[in-house]
């Protein structure tokens, strides 16, 4: 266990700073990394001219130079991002892929595409038929250097060459826009276009713009979403600056830093949840084992009890007898920790492995820092000492007078236990006061059997929960095939697509443009999300409390997602005020929602269509049998959503995040085991006395298996329940550091996991018995009786 | 028994701690195995019990639930553990009272184990070897003599038709063994059980109806007493 524990600890200090070595490589702001933007400025639903964007960044300078910020501005630039399709052909046909184009200046200062030597190829895009495609989709779509693609983005189709393959920072898991979970592998496209490449695929005049990035000296400090102080002061300074130039300017838009950009931030607080999860685990892990290392020496000093006292009788000093038995449980540890500490490196190199493997993006450099090694072994041995510290003690205290007379085995039973089982026969009696006969140390190994369950059973608790939260809404409430993305007022082809199609089509508006101040004063922001009907439409709503809203109301009736009104602390029948598009708004919360990662507020969509004067951003389609969706269809969108490929590809993150989990599952269950068993050994080998003289007297194995069997089941019954509180305290506990503003993890109850760990304890403490039974049959009862006289 | 062995196979050779022992117990007889620290006795006494099988010889026992001799089985753990549930009483040198539960129970857990559990007759042993009053107590809460009382009133108390015991008083001081051996002579006369202590105190022959003297595992005297069994 100490081996374990060592190794998980180096294999997870090592992979979190490798993985944020991985960040600092991408985002750095030099000649091989992409400098990371610190400020974006975007509407989609708007294009601004190159004359909007010269003024407003005019506007910002003049404004900065007279302000007190400390740092200078790097750069101003305006950018265009928008969605389109790839019209991919391969053997099996022509398929219209989801897509997501940047248009990036030669020359731009930030959110550079990254080309890692020997993880890419090529160069950036400079001339209009130029595209650098992600390298996360050239393998999976056999795209190489010099191959035209067919791309769209709501206007006419053009071919572009491909000159480059690399990465970005804000697509390092490769999700489209709007989703938390990438997509299959070549279900979704991101490419890298020039300015003027972005300007022949949209139509419009070079230096168009629906983005600004602001690039600033250095890295100022941004408000972290997961934490409930506001450390943006910095970045609050230059967005204050910000909202006076877009007034100057008199341009409308979102302004986002780090914190509130959500691809930079999901991938922040995995990094963090991957330096969180590592001490803990490290912990729970070393508690196990210092557990175990106590039970065993207690047991061992027990068992050495009279060789002891002889030893002091001959006038063997304390510290002597103390230093030795010290010596075995660092002995122990100094082998476990040598054996971690060359094993942790391959698991680290798996977990980075797996990690790339998981998000296509590529770790360069890799290595195992010694701070982490250090720490990791200093803190094991530390643990170990002091496990080894207290059964030494003890052993060091041992009277030989009360030894050797027999008095230090005299006891006197608890009377609490004899009341309380008085009325059962009287071995069974015997079978659960022995079973409890040593309160501490059953504890203990309930707390170490508790641990190891929270490890095995939390991921399981918590797993159920996120299958349900992320699969269950889409799959059971969510009938549509495609899910069609326009441009604003765009959605009359589509729907003619539809009608000439016979296919079924729903209009839904979905708009990140909702936010509201939180407890704390921070700004959090929420998706706005309008539907016809929550119950019979193409995207039905579960609701957790409440009714869904009714339309055309004085105040807009609204339901918000569990996550959100738990963040938040609002309840059902509230009003609030809430930022809508830029607008003070407020609303009447009638539902909360559930199976929601994101955090979202329902309208009816005639309310929020009159709120933000769009009246749909993206169509629903039901496609009858043998209708699919085409080209014509794709030249008329700005993407599709197949809801097939989305479930597949949440399938298919969730079998990934599986197998990492069941890692840990099946690491808590050995433990689980490999404490019950030295519990369930210690508990037959010191009841030898009990057991040889019971022997003698006549009582047969079947009659004292039988009671060891009792014995087995109880103390897998009692370990059964504290695993059970165990696993839900971890898991709530685990879902609390995974849940953030961005990714709320509800914990349900799944009865089954709870029996599962029940059955899985019991059986485990069943299966002991054998053992006991085989050593009954063995003791060999002339030496017993020996023993017993001496 | 007849011409009894039981010989050890050692790296020094073999050891004969029993070398043809041949006697027989009657029904009702107390008797007392004399001898010095490695004469055989302990063997002995292990092979009446069943604990330990013999190399060599026979051993026959005529139970109370039956009639005619019967060999005692041997080299077979279940058997010989059944044997002495149906016909053997012990009686340790260091009482092996379990700790966990009363004196009563220490008593009633021996009759539920041999299928005869019976709380009257427990609480009427416990009163023939003068524990009425210590019922409820545990073991850890009673002198040594007392518990070695519980001991007998708990060897007893499923009616074997043998009862043995190791040293049984070696334990305990001159007046506490006195009261103890006065106890099992008592519950023995009462309940008519056979008997056989294995001591090295001399001191306990006037508790005795018959003395069997052992060394080097041979028997070296027996001889009939005048304290008569009634």
């Amino acid at each position: 266990m100490v081996f374990v524990g060592v190794f998980a600890g180096i294999t997870f200090g090592g992979y979190a700073h490798n993985l944020g070595g991985m960040y600092e490589t991408m985002q750095a702001d030099d000649e091989n990394g992409a400098n990371l933007a610190d400020v974006w400025i975007d509407n989609r639903s708007a294009l601004w001219t190159p004359e909007e964007v010269n003024s407003f960044c005019t506007a910002l300078e003049t404004a900065w130079e007279s302000s007190s910020l400390s740092s200078s501005l790097d750069s101003c630039e305006g950018r265009t991002v928008t969605q389109g399709a790839m019209f991919h052909t391969d053997e099996t046909g022509q398929h219209i892929i989801n897509s997501l184009w940047h248009g990036i200046p030669d020359g731009a200062n930030a959110d550079r595409v990254w080309m890692p030597d020997g993880h890419s190829e090529g160069r950036t895009a400079v001339a209009a038929d130029e595209i650098v495609i992600d390298a996360h989709v050239t393998e999976t779509l056999e795209l190489n250097l010099g191959d035209t693609v067919s791309i769209g983005a709501g206007n006419a189709t053009a071919e572009f060459t491909i000159v480059g393959t690399g990465y970005h920072p804000l697509h390092v898991l490769f999700a489209p826009e709007g989703e938390l979970f990438p997509s299959e592998p070549g279900q979704f496209v991101v490419g890298y276009l020039s300015d003027a490449g972005m300007a022949r695929l949209t139509g419009e005049v070079l230096g168009t713009s629906n983005m600004i990035l602001l690039d600033v000296e250095g890295t100022p400090s941004f408000d972290l979403p997961d934490t409930s102080e506001d450390e943006g002061d910095e970045i609050g300074d230059v967005k204050a600056l910000v909202d006076a130039a877009l007034g100057e300017a008199a341009l409308d838009a979102r302004v986002r830093d780090r914190g509130q950009n959500e691809p930079v931030e999901v991938m922040r607080q995995d990094l963090e949840g991957t330096k969180r999860t590592t001490v803990p685990f490290t912990v729970m892990i070393a508690s196990i084992a210092a557990i175990t290392i106590v039970l065993s020496l207690q047991r061992l000093v027990q068992s050495q009890a009279k060789e002891i006292a002889v030893l002091r009788t001959l006038g063997v000093k304390r510290s002597s007898l103390m230093t030795g038995y010290l010596i075995a449980p660092l002995a122990i540890g100094g082998l476990g920790c040598a054996l971690g500490a060359l094993a942790g490196p391959s698991g680290m190199n798996g977990m980075l492995d797996f990690y790339q493997d998981l998000v296509g993006v590529p770790i360069v450099e890799r290595s195992v820092p010694t701070s982490v090694v250090l720490s990791v072994i200093g803190s094991t041995m530390i643990v170990v000492f002091f496990s080894g510290a207290f059964p030494a003690w003890k052993a060091s205290r041992l009277d030989p007078l009360a030894v050797l007379s027999g008095q230090n085995e005299m006891r006197v039973g608890s009377n609490l236990l004899r009341k309380l089982t008085s009325w059962m026969p009287t071995t069974l009696g015997l079978s659960i006061r022995s079973s409890l006969r040593k309160p501490i140390r059953l504890t203990m190994t309930f707390v170490a059997v508790g641990i190891s369950l929270m490890l095995f059973g939390s991921i399981q608790m918590m797993s159920a929960g996120l299958q349900d939260t992320m699969v269950g809404g889409l799959e059971d409430d969510q009938t549509w095939d495609a899910q069609v993305y326009i441009m604003p007022e765009a959605e009359a082809p589509v729907v003619d697509w539809a009608n000439n199609n016979s296919a079924s089509y729903e209009m839904i508006i979905e708009m990140p443009l909702g936010s509201v101040a939180d407890a704390d004063e921070i700004e959090r922001t929420f998706t706005l999300v309008g539907l016809d009907s929550f119950e019979t439409g193409m995207r039905a709503v579960s609701l957790l409390e409440g009714n869904a809203p009714t339309g055309n109301m004085t105040v807009p009736q609204v339901m918000m997602d569990e996550g959100s009104m738990t963040f938040l602390g609002w309840g059902v029948g509230e009003r609030q005020t809430v930022n809508l598009n830029g607008a003070q708004t407020e609303v009447e919360i009638v539902a909360t929602s559930t199976a929601e990662l994101a955090r979202t507020m329902y309208f009816l969509r005639e309310d929020l269509s009159g709120i933000l004067g769009v009246n749909a951003t993206s169509v629903y389609l039901e496609l009858p049998q043998g209708v699919e969706v085409d080209s014509a269809l794709g030249e008329a969108s700005m993407g599709i959503v197949e809801r097939q490929t989305l479930l597949n590809g949440i399938n298919s993150l969730l079998d990934q995040q599986t197998q990492i989990f069941q890692t840990m599952m099946y690491l808590g269950l050995l433990f689980t085991v490999v404490v019950m068993f030295n519990t369930m050994i210690m508990n037959v080998a010191e009841r030898d006395f009990e057991l040889a003289t019971l022997r003698v007297l006549g009582a047969s194995t079947r009659s004292l298996g039988t009671m060891l069997l009792f014995e087995s089941l109880l103390i897998g019954v009692i370990g059964g329940i504290v695993g059970v509180l165990f696993a839900y305290g971890g898991a709530v506990g685990l879902a609390a550091s995974f849940s953030s503003w961005q990714f709320f993890v509800p914990v349900t109850i799944v009865p089954s996991v709870a029996w599962q760990l029940m059955s899985g304890v019991i059986l485990i403490a069943v299966a002991m018995t054998p053992f006991g039974v085989w050593r009954l049959r063995k003791m060999n009862l002339v030496e017993k009786i020996k023993d017993l006289s001496q | 028994m007849e011409n009894l062995e039981r010989h050890y196979d050692t790296p020094a050779g073999v050891v004969k701690a029993l070398d043809g022992v041949s006697f027989e117990i009657h029904e009702g007889e107390r008797v007392i195995l004399l001898g010095p620290s490695g004469s055989g006795k302990t063997t002995l006494l292990n092979c009446l019990s069943a604990l330990d099988s013999p190399t060599g010889g026979a051993y026959t026992f005529m139970s109370n639930q039956k009639e005619g001799l019967d060999a005692v089985p041997r080299n077979n753990s279940e058997k010989m553990t059944s044997f002495r549930r149906e016909n053997i009483g012990y009686v340790f040198q260091f009482f092996n009272l379990l700790q966990d539960l009363s004196v009563l129970e220490n008593i009633l857990l021996i009759q539920e184990l041999a299928g005869k559990k019976d709380p009257a007759r427990a609480k009427e042993l416990l009163k023939l070897v003068g524990l009425e009053a210590e019922v409820d107590r545990f073991p850890g809460e009673i002198s040594g003599g007392q518990q070695q009382r519980v001991a007998i009133a708990r060897s007893i108390a499923k009616r074997p038709t043998l009862l043995l015991g190791d040293e049984l008083t070696g334990n305990l001081d001159t007046e506490t063994s006195n009261k103890v051996m006065e106890a099992l002579v008592s519950a023995c006369e009462q309940e008519n059980i056979t008997s056989v202590f294995v001591t090295h105190d001399e001191g306990l022959v006037k508790y005795a109806t018959r003395v069997i003297r052992i060394d080097s595992g041979k028997i070296v005297s027996d001889k009939q007493t005048n304290n008569d069994s009634e």
